[in-house]
């Protein structure tokens, strides 16, 4: 038992799932005290000292059904499966297994191991040599569903199919040629046949469990990160739905490294008046030390977002992450547009994020489906909002700066800039194609304080961090 | 000290505390194995409850450590008490002039008073917080750090060496070691994640909402004298708005809420007009309320359509309070 545990640990590590040298001890001891019979048990003492994060009890479950189920589940099944092609009960497979051995025994017939094992269904001696064979032929080093194939092979050679194979077509002729009853010489023919092939079954439906057990949540892990990485414009609608929980847990991490580090930067200097008034009872001995506290300004943020087709998942993560900080920001006011300009301040205070973002870019607020003309739009901006722009502001612009061909009007951005405390845009696209086309990135680079590439999750988390601190 | 798994469950029903094997494994393991226990979950499913019940049940003192932000070593462990000793040396200072007095130099003044130091750090002038209470007492303990994600990390590296020694050392007084070793709960809301240190120091528990037939069970023990029919509608109504994307989901002890309101209203079956009369005493967001009551017009419209459901087989004894 000992050794199953040290190898379902390790398990659970290659997984992804931390498991420490203490609590692998806590395990063994609390499994003196509770045993390893009750199967319920046994899983919540594992689970109560091995799993200590909430996130990892459900890739926990799994590789514990996968593990301790393992291949007796599979063998079982396959029985199973046999019986029921052959529409037999319990008390029949037995009798016919009864029938079978006792006419072994007369013919002097000396069957080897792994097929009395087989022939016999007994689950737990299959199982013990299933298992030896797979420990010979490393199947627990498969890493990916192209082996399947290869390691399939060489269990099956540890296991000696081969062998066995040879052993039932010569006892089914020597069967077929002992002049049964037929009927009972056509059930017999049958269930050898099928037997063989349920083995064949067993050892590719082993490798397949052995396959899952390595792959769970290293897929699961692989395929975050490299959502992190992957371009916001070639998301499929899955991916879509998986960035939004992504963006969710990427802004929770935010605040919290942000908390730690305001309260890190409250602690600030010597405060002379307040320590002397803290101190009076007792008779002004400084005793306690008072520091004064430091006031950080919470950033205002306007968000500008063009929602033009060729941006507009990149905008909804934007707003989407802006959105999940906002106790971060003393304010925030976002507009979206593509040749007007809307603002969508309000329906975020009226609904729940996801929801305001939807409405936002559906249409209600502005036509979205115009022709992009970022001159147009800052203009616009100009004329009925500028006034929300004061020395407190980040202003941020989101939009690839393809205008059309459209007047830029550049000098909005040199105003707003002039009042802003500063100007940030973010571009999707990539810097080599800025400038090109119909692109007038280059002329409004001039008035902006930072320009970065904003592409994928990680660069935009790295830019609402510079934002917030 | 529990006999057994059973033996905690027993135990914790005679304190009208429903809880599930899992719950009842855990308990039982943190007490042979004298680990803490580090309970998460959603907010109102019990957990700090589960201390209360531990400590009932095992009839030991509970000594509770609410955590904050900005929590520190003065507030959790011991302090001076300055403004005692400050007032003892004024009414001793007759006292004190005559232990100075007689010296002929400053340095010896100084080597007198050195001597009496022990005096003013002692016993009697040190104000004991929770940690130092739980252990130096006499006697066997449950210590319940609540809320532990709200205080920085800093506190949680303190808590370290408290948790893995049962020790703690006062410069004035030497090393303090727990005569009996606390039952410890530390309970998290999952503000940020604990540090893996604390955590391998642990063992864990998450408890979830519970399913239908224990919160149930819950209902009809909680509030007594409520109709059968409308726990069923009560529980099944809650349970079907906690499948809903809302912004705070419904605890356990707003259900009994809802459920003592609806009983105080003499109101023996639901239907869609007291449901939004009453949805506030779950829900507590504008936005929720709105998203609920349209999903329960629907659930109670496919209630009523249906005969009244038969009496659910009641077997599965689970779940907390």
């Amino acid at each position: 038992m000992d050794d199953k545990i040290l190898e379902f640990t390790s398990l659970l590590r290659q997984n992804g799932l931390r498991v420490s040298m203490a609590e692998h001890m806590d395990t063994f001891h609390a499994l003196q005290l509770i045993g390893v019979e009750n199967r319920v048990l046994f899983k919540d003492a594992l689970r109560a000292t091995m799993i200590k994060r909430s996130v990892d009890i459900a890739p926990y479950d799994e590789l514990f059904d996968l593990y301790f189920t393992g291949l007796g589940e599979i063998i079982k099944a396959s029985t199973e499966a046999t019986q029921g092609a052959m529409s037999l009960s319990d008390a029949q497979l037995q009798a016919l297994m009864d029938q079978l051995s006792q006419l072994l025994q007369d013919m002097g017939v000396e069957l080897s191991e792994l097929a009395q094992a087989l022939l016999s269904n007994n689950t737990g001696q299959l199982e013990k040599m299933l298992r030896e064979a797979a420990d010979q032929a490393r199947i627990g080093q498969i890493e990916r569903s192209f082996q399947e194939g290869r390691y399939a092979h060489s269990l099956a050679q540890q296991l000696g199919l081969g062998d066995l194979t040879q052993e039932l077509e010569a006892l089914r002729q020597r069967l077929a040629q002992a002049g049964l009853d037929p009927e009972l010489a056509e059930q017999l023919q049958r269930f050898l046949e099928r037997r063989q092939q349920d083995l064949g079954d067993i050892i590719k439906r082993a490798v397949r469990a052995e396959l899952a057990k390595r792959d769970q949540s290293l897929r699961e892990n692989e395929r975050m990160r490299s959502l992190a990485e992957k371009s916001f414009y070639y998301l499929s609608e899955d991916e879509i739905r998986r960035m939004k929980e992504a963006v969710a847990k990427l802004a929770q991490r935010l605040k919290n490294v942000v908390a730690i580090r305001r309260r890190r930067a409250k602690r600030g200097k010597f405060d002379v008046k307040d320590t002397l008034r803290k101190n009076l009872q007792y008779g002004g001995v400084p005793f306690k030390i008072q520091l004064d506290r430091k006031v950080r300004d919470k950033p205002q943020v306007i968000v500008l977002c063009d929602v033009s087709d060729s941006v507009r998942n990149v905008s909804r993560f934007m707003l989407q992450f802006v959105y999940s900080l906002q106790d971060l920001y003393s304010r925030v006011r976002s507009f979206i547009f593509v040749s007007e300009i809307g603002e969508i301040t309000h329906l975020f205070e009226e609904q729940e994020i996801s929801e305001a973002i939807d409405q936002a870019l559906t249409g209600n607020i502005i036509n979205v489906f115009a022709h992009s003309d970022f001159g147009r739009a800052f203009r616009s901006f100009h004329r009925d909002h500028l006034a929300v722009v004061n020395n407190k502001t980040t202003v941020m612009i989101l939009g690839d700066a393809r205008n059309n061909y459209n007047l830029p009007h550049e000098w909005v951005l040199k105003e707003m800039q002039a009042r802003a405390k500063q100007v940030i845009w973010l571009n999707p696209e990539n810097k080599m194609t800025r400038g090109f086309g119909d692109s007038e990135m280059d002329r409004y680079l001039p008035f902006c304080d930072l320009v970065e590439e904003c592409r994928n999750l990680n660069q935009l988390y790295k830019v609402i961090d510079h934002l917030v601190t | 000290m529990f006999a057994s798994i059973e033996d905690v469950i027993e135990r914790f029903g005679q304190q009208r505390y429903i809880c599930s094997r899992r719950i009842a494994t855990v308990v039982y393991l943190a007490s042979r194995l004298g680990k803490p226990i580090l309970v998460e979950g959603p907010a109102g499913v019990g957990k700090t409850e589960l201390a209360k019940v531990i400590s009932a049940a095992l009839d030991h003192e509970l000594i509770r450590l609410q955590c904050y932000e900005g929590l520190d070593e003065a507030k959790a462990l011991y302090e001076w008490e300055y403004a005692k000793q400050l007032l003892y040396t004024q009414i001793l200072k007759d006292k004190i002039s005559e232990v100075v007095g007689a010296a002929k130099s400053l340095k010896e003044a100084v080597d007198n008073i050195a001597q009496e130091d022990d005096v003013f750090f002692s016993d009697r002038f040190i104000l004991p917080r929770p940690l130092l209470k739980a252990i130096s007492a006499p006697h066997p303990t449950v210590l319940l750090i609540d809320e532990i994600d709200k205080a920085d990390t800093e506190f949680e590296a303190f808590l370290l060496e408290i948790l893995s020694d049962f020790q703690v050392s006062v410069p004035e007084l030497g090393t303090l070691r727990a005569k009996h070793i606390p039952f410890v709960i530390l309970t998290s809301n999952n503000a940020r994640e604990m540090s893996d240190a604390l955590k391998r120091r642990c063992l864990h528990l998450y408890i979830d909402f519970p399913p239908m037939e224990q919160e149930l069970e819950i209902v009809r023990l909680k509030v007594p004298g409520i109709s059968d029919s409308l726990a069923q509608q009560v529980v099944g109504a809650v349970q079907r708005i906690r499948q809903i994307d809302l912004k705070k989901v419904p605890s356990i002890s707003e259900t009994l809420d809802w459920a003592k309101a609806l009983t105080l209203l003499n109101i023996t079956h639901l239907d869609a007009a007291l449901v939004d009369d009453t949805l506030s005493a779950i829900l507590k967001y504008e936005g929720d309320i709105r998203k609920a009551q349209d999903e329960l017009k629907e659930y109670l419209q496919r209630q009523k359509a249906k005969t009244p459901p038969a009496e659910p087989a009641g077997t599965a004894k689970d779940f907390l309070h």
